[in-house]
């Protein structure tokens, strides 16, 4: 099976032949991988080396932490990267975006209205947690439309907490 | 002399203080909350008593309820660790009119340093250097605080009276911001300790965070253990230390030694305590705080010195005189801590909370793990995101870069996030190997964003595991749609369940 990974925009074309054998952007390797007692850390044997990475999902990608970095890798099959070109590219950044709270904790304050404008970047909810107040911020421009929270609740993880339209 | 200690905490610290009575033969008493049924502290104790809920106002902040634990279990002695009671007077004194023992200062010493603006006039008149600031004053009215600023000078800080790790705490640069930034400073006050009472500062620019280690016991003996240098912090929270300073020189240690040991003299202080210096670039040191406590990091130092600070601790409550005197302490190599934090240091160290999967601790020569966590300990939102410190020492300051280096790597931690990665690149950072850092350099001079600045080392073996996974969950995903065949035809298995069931 081709596949094509790509991190920060730098593309590999990796085909996996058998459980032995990947053909990296043309090179062939010889590879052993085995997730260690069934945990997101991953053993690499590749020639010879040995590396060992934290794999994580992201949400439209992989992290990998291998040595202390952390390389976000995004990776499409042949058939995926095909629908994708026939669509024309990559999906604009439309839709609602659902705040969802990174970890439990108690919302101190919320910091807009609904109905108004934000800026990418500007503080939404502050939420304590682990005695830390914690600001969530936007990830885009865009127009606040449902508060579920107001200060004092507390939160589970992944609760939703506003919406931006 | 005591001989059953209660120790008035949770996590890693609870269980080093309970290694050090383990040693010298001392049964431990463990308290716990609703949360920390599972807890570390909790399973090696020789007794563990429920305190109450999660919250640690209703748990680890009970001192009523943890001095009637004691009387009942017969505990002797009550080491606070740090945090939660361990700098609160009326503890202190709740324990001694109980008679038990406090393992720490006498009320009166704790309460003379805990109000930040008391401890700086007391060192003032010890003739101990403090930084500029609001010299008098407990309640001050946000007039009063305007009104002195512009005396002070900016950039200047607003610091909680009854403050700590950073609360309360802000950096103001003009007369313009400041009316907002005292409310937003009490605000936080009030919600951490209580008290909403805020002093001023002078900002030192360019500052380090440099403390002095000191043990006193109750026969006037009073010395230090050198240094810890703190200066690598992130809002104000410590992230790292080591011991010696780099930014250190045997003339400016014995200089600080001797005023650290003169502050503590100066409100009668007995055990173990840390007295917390800025050192501007031209080696000018001003007190700032004293901790009358045991420190976070005090491993560093115990490193360096080969003493035992929590053992000189239970000695100097049992009345003892110190083991050692001046003479005999000696800095021998380089120690470094590395607080590892449940934060995700890709996410703006947001704090991550879970269940410990599975953890690999580092070991080998010079290495040493403190931790209260294990796999399958749950990390929740109601305590500190530290869930341990690794410490490693080596004959050279470069040796101890190394040496944490190859730790940090070796350190596997499944199921929460954690800040080793921010470790790894501090360690790989230029400036740090230097020694050349001030407590504004991660929050201002700093980057993780090591990738796109084209330092990564194996974008290709990312790739490959990351398609590698892909291919995985592919192939497997493709099995448990085919698990539900089965082997047989339908017919015959109804017919094979029917027999069985008859």
């Amino acid at each position: 099976m081709k596949y094509a990974a790509s991190i920060n925009g730098n593309e590999f074309t990796i085909e996996i032949i058998d459980e032995k054998t990947v053909i990296v952007n043309g090179k062939t390797l010889t590879v052993n991988f085995d997730s260690v007692s069934g945990q997101p850390v991953y053993s690499l044997i590749v020639d010879g080396k040995s590396y060992e990475a934290y794999v994580y999902p992201g949400d439209e990608d992989w992290q990998v932490l291998l040595q202390g970095q952390l390389y976000p890798v995004k990776v499409e099959d042949e058939r995926e990267k095909r629908l994708r070109a026939a669509a024309g590219g990559a999906v604009a950044d439309t839709g609602e975006y659902h705040m969802k709270a990174p970890m439990p904790g108690m919302v101190v304050s919320v910091s807009v209205e609904e109905g108004q404008e934000v800026e990418k970047g500007q503080v939404l909810v502050i939420l304590e947690s682990m005695k830390m107040q914690n600001e969530l911020k936007s990830p885009r421009a865009g127009t606040v439309n449902r508060i579920r929270v107001k200060s004092g609740d507390s939160v589970e993880q992944r609760q939703t907490l506003l919406s931006v339209a | 002399m005591f001989t059953k200690v209660l120790i008035a905490n949770r996590g890693e610290i609870a269980v080093r203080i309970l290694r050090a009575c383990r040693e010298v033969g001392i049964e431990t008493v463990a308290v716990y909350s609703e949360a920390d049924r599972q807890a570390l502290h909790v399973r090696y104790a020789d007794e563990a008593y429920l305190l109450g809920p999660a919250p640690s106002r209703e748990s680890y902040l009970r001192g009523d309820k943890i001095i009637e634990i004691a009387r009942k279990c017969g505990a002797d002695a009550i080491h606070p660790g740090y945090g939660f009671l361990a700098e609160r007077d009326d503890f202190a004194e709740a324990c001694e009119e109980a008679g038990i023992a406090f393992i720490g200062p006498k009320p009166s010493s704790i309460a003379a340093m805990g109000d930040k603006a008391v401890a700086r006039a007391t060192v003032l008149k010890a003739g101990v250097p403090v930084v500029p600031g609001t010299e008098d004053v407990g309640n001050m009215t946000d007039e009063q605080l305007l009104a002195v600023a512009s005396k002070i000078g900016f950039p200047l800080l607003i610091k909680a009276t009854a403050g700590g790790g950073g609360k309360g705490m802000r950096e103001v640069v003009n007369l313009d911001e400041m009316p907002v930034l005292i409310q937003s400073a009490r605000r936080e006050a009030e919600a951490a300790f209580g008290d909403g009472n805020v002093y001023l500062e002078k900002l030192v620019e360019g500052a380090r965070h440099i403390e002095i280690q000191i043990l006193a016991d109750a026969h006037g003996n009073v010395i230090h253990l050198g240094e810890r240098e703190c200066s690598l912090q992130r809002r104000h929270q410590k992230l790292l230390e080591e011991s010696p300073s780099p930014f250190m020189d045997e003339e400016l240690r014995n200089k600080m030694g001797a005023v650290a040991v003169k502050a503590a003299k100066a409100v009668d202080y007995i055990n173990a305590g840390t007295i917390e210096f800025l050192v501007d670039k031209d080696k000018n040191y001003y007190f700032l705080e004293m901790n009358t406590r045991l420190q976070v990091e005090h491993p560093v130092t115990e490193m360096v010195t080969g003493i035992d600070i929590v053992k000189e601790q239970i000695r100097i409550a049992r009345g003892r005189q110190l083991s050692y005197t001046q003479d005999d302490i000696k800095l021998n190599g380089a120690a470094i801590e590395c607080r590892i934090n449940a934060e995700d240091p890709y996410n703006g160290f947001l704090p991550s909370t879970g269940r410990i999967e599975h953890s690999l601790l580092p070991t080998g020569p010079g290495v040493r793990v403190d931790t209260g966590v294990y796999p399958g300990f749950e990390i929740t939102p109601y305590y500190d995101p530290m869930i341990a410190k690794l410490i490693v020492w080596g004959e050279t300051r470069g040796q101890a870069i190394l040496r944490m280096r190859r730790a940090l790597e070796e350190y596997r931690i499944v199921g929460v996030r954690t800040n080793i990665p921010f470790h790894q690149t501090m360690m790989n950072s230029h400036r740090f190997m230097a020694g050349q850092y001030d407590t504004r350099f991660v929050e201002e001079r700093f980057s993780m964003e090591q990738i796109e600045e084209g330092r990564s080392e194996f974008p290709d073996i990312a790739a490959l595991i990351a398609t590698l996974v892909t291919h995985d969950q592919t192939q497997r995903a493709a099995q448990i749609v085919r698990r539900n065949e089965r082997d047989t035809s339908n017919w015959k298995w109804v017919g094979r369940w029917e027999r069985m069931h008859r």
